[in-house]
């Protein structure tokens, strides 16, 4: 059961980089909160594998899990409301193609 | 034992996440995504987290995951999308169902294996690292303020949410326009 | 040493009038704005006011006279003295000022508030139905506080401000009217020159802050003693007291500051005869004769100072001779007797010098209050050409006026002729290069007979040159008669105050300043230097010259200019030749012009194009350029699309993370 921490560390940034590399790369609205939800819980995993690290060499660091614990509910919020807006956003423009929302443009 | 089943895992984990950077369908984009969290809860079992892999089964999985595919479908959005970078055929539903699945039977033959896994890495402590007293110990008094302000976010999401979604109403009725 | 604060009034309540006529002239503008036919409105109240306060600072410096009087002669040496008050504190250096009236300065204030008065009583007549009345009193009380300010401080910072704001009235009012082109131009011309003087006073000053860290006159009197042995500081002694009286040459218009003083006579008469007279160009003089410790232990200088008053004499005077305008005539004459009266400081009797100063104030204060009663009654009219004759038509005028040329002329027992005699036997007893400077000197005496009696003659006499239909030359009213006649009088008995060592009462004034004197004399004792080494028998010899050149001198100008000008002299300054030179001042402006105006000029043009325009309206619009260049390259950011938008966000947390690893 001896996981190294610091290949929890690598899954964590590859989890990372693959999540920023979809919300930077796609279009769809539904894929790019999926991609955040991705680099969300690989954050968590980041936290957790700190946490490990910590309570095998002092006390007992209860921090890593209790933070994790509330980014899941934080990504459940914000998962609803993003959603909540991807909704809106189709209701206007009948598409959920980001490049449809370049009103700003100037 | 652990070892290899943690390369294993972190490798459907990786390989769904690309899935969920690639795949052309939006359905199958989530899907992977619901396969990458169910593997990831495996990490956290194997790492000792147990309550930690319950939520992430509970609320990721459970909720999120659903609400995705519940906006995706009344969406109408199950079709495929033009002009997407790098299709992979792999990437379809069916295989990340299978996946999936494997993923999660893996999961319950971890849990089977309850003993085995007590602290990971050969802790100081007696105790769990993940232990749901000693958690429940710490939430409830020096994290009782991020506690409460999560559930007046929750309120705040509820409302926010149900505004954001409604439909507007065409006609004389002011009262309630989103 | 008294302790006397009400000292203070003497400046306060002419400061304090000016500030009521000020009041009162902002009065009147918005009286005209609403009925531009009111006359004077509230603006004529200026006239009582101004008289006022200054008959107020007559009578407190009569009172601190009396009381100086009735000190003893070491008392007299202190003053009487207001309490101090601590202006600058600046560690090494502080100022402390306050008002001292000794002996020096007490002649001084009894001059110009009692000269002063008797000018502002002219005024109020010769200023009458102009628009900016109350302004011109206004200006007069602030120069007499400031005037005040510059002869009662007991140190040279407070004499400093003196100096400086009586250089400001005199621009204020000689650029009175200013809507012409003259007058303007003249206040400025006097103000920038004043300026060079005040640089060098300036500098001089500092020079003294090192050699004596202070500059409280009574401080710097005993410091001087202190240092005579030091060869090195003795230089820097010298260089100081060089630069100071540059100071007081721009001030008393000497040579080659004197530009500015003719044309001043673009003011209003009144000015030119208490500002360009009486008081303001004496304020070199002062300078000096309080400073006279310092002088004294630098011979060279003072012989320095000998020559430029001579040159600048007999420049004055052969300028004078041939001008047209009456007031040209005066103030040529005014740079003349400057003149004498820095030789006469020269030769280390100070109370020659001041005794002319004040008897110079008296007849040409007499002189100008009189020619501008002539051009009040010719209609403003100041060509003695097409004068003549008026001697008829303003006698009382003509009677004092004729008091006053006497007294200019030197003529025997009038106040001239002492103060001037004093000065030219002081030279000449003085020996060695003084020599020269008497004989400059003498034939300067002879030129000014010559040319006021000219003045009197083409003025007064003759033939009447101007059109009598046009022209009804007419006695002005008693506001403007009674101070000449006060002047004439003064002017005619002034002689008595400091009569020559061979006549018995003799040298009162001389006697008098001898507690200021005094600190000079000690000086003298130690650096061996002797006043003077003539007798009396040298003295009746030269008073009995100085006689007789006046007398035969005005006589030959006087028949000469009976009939009338000569054909040719229409205009002197356009005429070519020796009259040309002469009539323009030696082309001193010329000079300047080339020398000064020019190049100043170019290199003014040049900083304009070359440095303000390329350099630094470059560099100035150059910032506002590359602010637009780079505004316009970074708002091709907000392109709208949210996807580039994350993207920043993307590469700013990156490099926000870099930056939190690496540091």
């Amino acid at each position: 059961m001896n996981v190294p921490t610091e290949h929890l560390l690598i899954l964590a940034a590859v989890l990372f980089s693959l999540g920023a590399l979809g919300f930077l790369l796609r279009r769809n609205l539904i894929v790019i909160l999926a991609s955040v939800e991705l680099m969300l819980n690989a954050a968590n995993l980041t936290f957790l594998a700190g946490a490990r690290a910590h309570s095998s060499v002092g006390p007992l660091n209860l921090d890593g899990p209790i933070f994790a614990l509330f980014v899941i509910l934080v990504a459940a919020c914000e998962a609803a409301l993003g959603l909540a807006l991807v909704i809106a956003f189709y209701r206007q423009k009948q598409s959920v193609d980001i490049e449809a929302a370049a009103e700003l443009r100037g | 034992m652990a070892s290899p089943l943690f390369y294993a895992l972190s490798a459907i984990a990786i390989l769904c996440a690309l899935g969920v950077v690639i795949a052309r369908n939006p359905m199958q984009s989530v899907l992977n995504l619901l396969g990458s969290f169910v593997a990831l809860a495996a990490i956290y079992l194997l790492s000792g987290f147990q309550f930690l892999a319950a939520a992430q089964i509970l609320v990721y999985a459970g909720a999120i995951m659903v609400l995705f595919i519940f906006v995706v479908m009344l969406l109408n959005l199950t079709d495929r999308e033009e002009g997407q970078p790098i299709l992979m055929g792999l990437f379809n539903g069916r295989v990340i169902g299978s996946l999936a699945v494997f993923a999660g039977l893996a999961v319950s033959g971890l849990i089977s294996t309850t003993g085995n896994f007590a602290a990971v890495d050969a802790s100081a402590h007696g105790g769990d690292l993940d232990n749901m007293e000693s958690l429940a110990g710490v939430l409830f008094s020096k994290y009782m303020l991020p506690f409460e302000a999560a559930s007046l976010l929750l309120l705040a999401t509820l409302v926010g949410v149900m505004l954001l979604a409604k439909r507007e109403r065409s006609g004389s009725q002011g009262g309630g326009q989103a | 040493m008294k302790d006397y604060n009400l000292l203070w009034l003497m400046p306060l309540l002419p400061f304090l009038g000016s500030i009521v006529c000020g009041a009162l002239h902002f009065a009147t503008l918005s009286a005209r704005k609403k009925n531009p036919e009111v006359g004077a409105g509230p603006g004529a109240l200026a006239a009582p006011v101004a008289i006022l306060a200054m008959v107020g600072s007559f009578v407190v410096a009569v009172t601190a006279f009396f009381k100086l009087k009735g000190l003893d002669a070491a008392g007299r040496a202190m003053g009487v003295e207001s309490s101090p008050w601590h202006w600058i504190d600046m560690g090494p250096f502080s100022v402390d000022l306050s008002m001292v009236v000794d002996p020096l300065s007490a002649i001084m204030i009894l001059v110009i508030t009692g000269i002063g008065t008797l000018i502002h009583i002219y005024s109020s007549g010769y200023i009458k139905g102009d628009p900016g009345f109350a302004k011109f009193f206004a200006y007069l009380n602030l120069f007499v506080a400031m005037m005040l300010m510059l002869v009662l401080s007991s140190n040279l910072v407070g004499l400093f401000v003196g100096w400086e704001g009586v250089g400001l009235c005199s621009y204020l009012l000689i650029g009175f009217w200013y809507d012409k082109g003259w007058p303007a131009e003249a206040g400025q011309k006097a103000f920038v020159v004043n300026r060079i003087g005040d640089a060098c006073f300036l500098i001089g000053a500092f020079l003294l802050i090192r050699l004596f860290g202070t500059l409280d006159a009574s401080d710097i009197a005993a410091g001087v003693a202190g240092i005579l042995e030091n060869g090195e500081q003795m230089k820097d002694l010298g260089l100081a007291a060089l630069l100071m009286f540059g100071g007081a040459c721009g001030k008393s218009a000497q040579f080659p500051l004197m530009v500015w003083l003719p044309d001043a006579m673009a003011g209003p008469t009144p000015v030119s005869a208490l500002i360009h007279a009486a008081t303001m160009v004496t304020a070199g003089v002062y300078l000096i004769a309080r400073m006279n410790p310092v002088y004294a232990a630098c011979p060279d200088v003072l012989f320095f100072i000998g020559c430029v008053g001579a040159l600048t004499a007999f420049i004055g005077a052969t300028s004078a001779i041939r001008q047209t305008d009456i007031k040209k005539v005066l103030a040529y004459s005014t740079v003349s007797q400057l003149g004498y009266m820095f030789l006469g400081l020269s030769t280390g009797v100070w109370a020659a010098a001041v005794f002319h100063l004040v008897t110079h104030a008296f007849f040409k204060g007499l002189l100008f209050l009189g020619s501008g009663s002539v051009i009040h009654g010719m209609h403003h009219e100041q060509d003695m050409y097409k004068m003549g004759g008026l001697r008829k038509h303003m006698p009382k005028t003509f009677l004092t006026f004729m008091v006053g040329a006497a007294a200019l002329a030197g003529l025997p027992l009038l106040s001239g002729y002492f103060s001037k005699d004093e000065i030219l036997f002081l030279a000449f007893g003085h020996g060695g290069g003084y020599i020269v400077l008497w004989a400059v000197g003498l034939i300067s005496a002879a030129m000014t007979a010559y040319y006021t009696w000219r003045m009197v003659a083409l003025t007064f006499f003759g033939e009447e040159r101007f059109d009598v239909d046009k022209v009804h030359p007419h006695e002005s009213p008693t506001s403007m008669t009674m101070p000449l006649m006060v002047l004439a009088v003064l002017a005619a008995l002034g002689g008595l105050l400091n009569l020559p060592h061979v006549l018995p009462g003799y040298g009162v004034m001389k006697h008098w300043l001898e507690p200021v004197t005094d600190l000079g004399t000690r000086v003298f004792e130690a650096t061996g230097f002797v006043e003077s080494h003539a007798g009396a028998t040298t003295e009746w010899l030269l008073l009995a010259l100085g006689a007789g050149v006046a007398l035969l001198f005005s006589h030959l100008g006087f028949r000469r200019y009976l009939n009338g000008p000569e054909p040719d002299m229409a205009d002197a300054r356009r005429a070519p030749g020796l009259t040309g030179f002469l009539g323009n001042a030696w082309r001193l402006d010329g000079i300047f012009e080339i020398f000064i105006l020019i190049p100043v000029r170019l290199l003014s043009e040049f900083i304009s194009a070359i440095v303000d325009k390329l350099c630094i309206d470059g560099a100035v619009n150059g910032v506002a350029s590359m602010a637009k260049l780079i505004g316009d390259d970074t708002r091709k950011m907000t392109t709208g699309s949210v996807k580039s938008y994350a993207v920043w966000m993307g590469v700013g947390a990156a490099a926000l993370s870099l930056l939190l690893i690496w540091i």
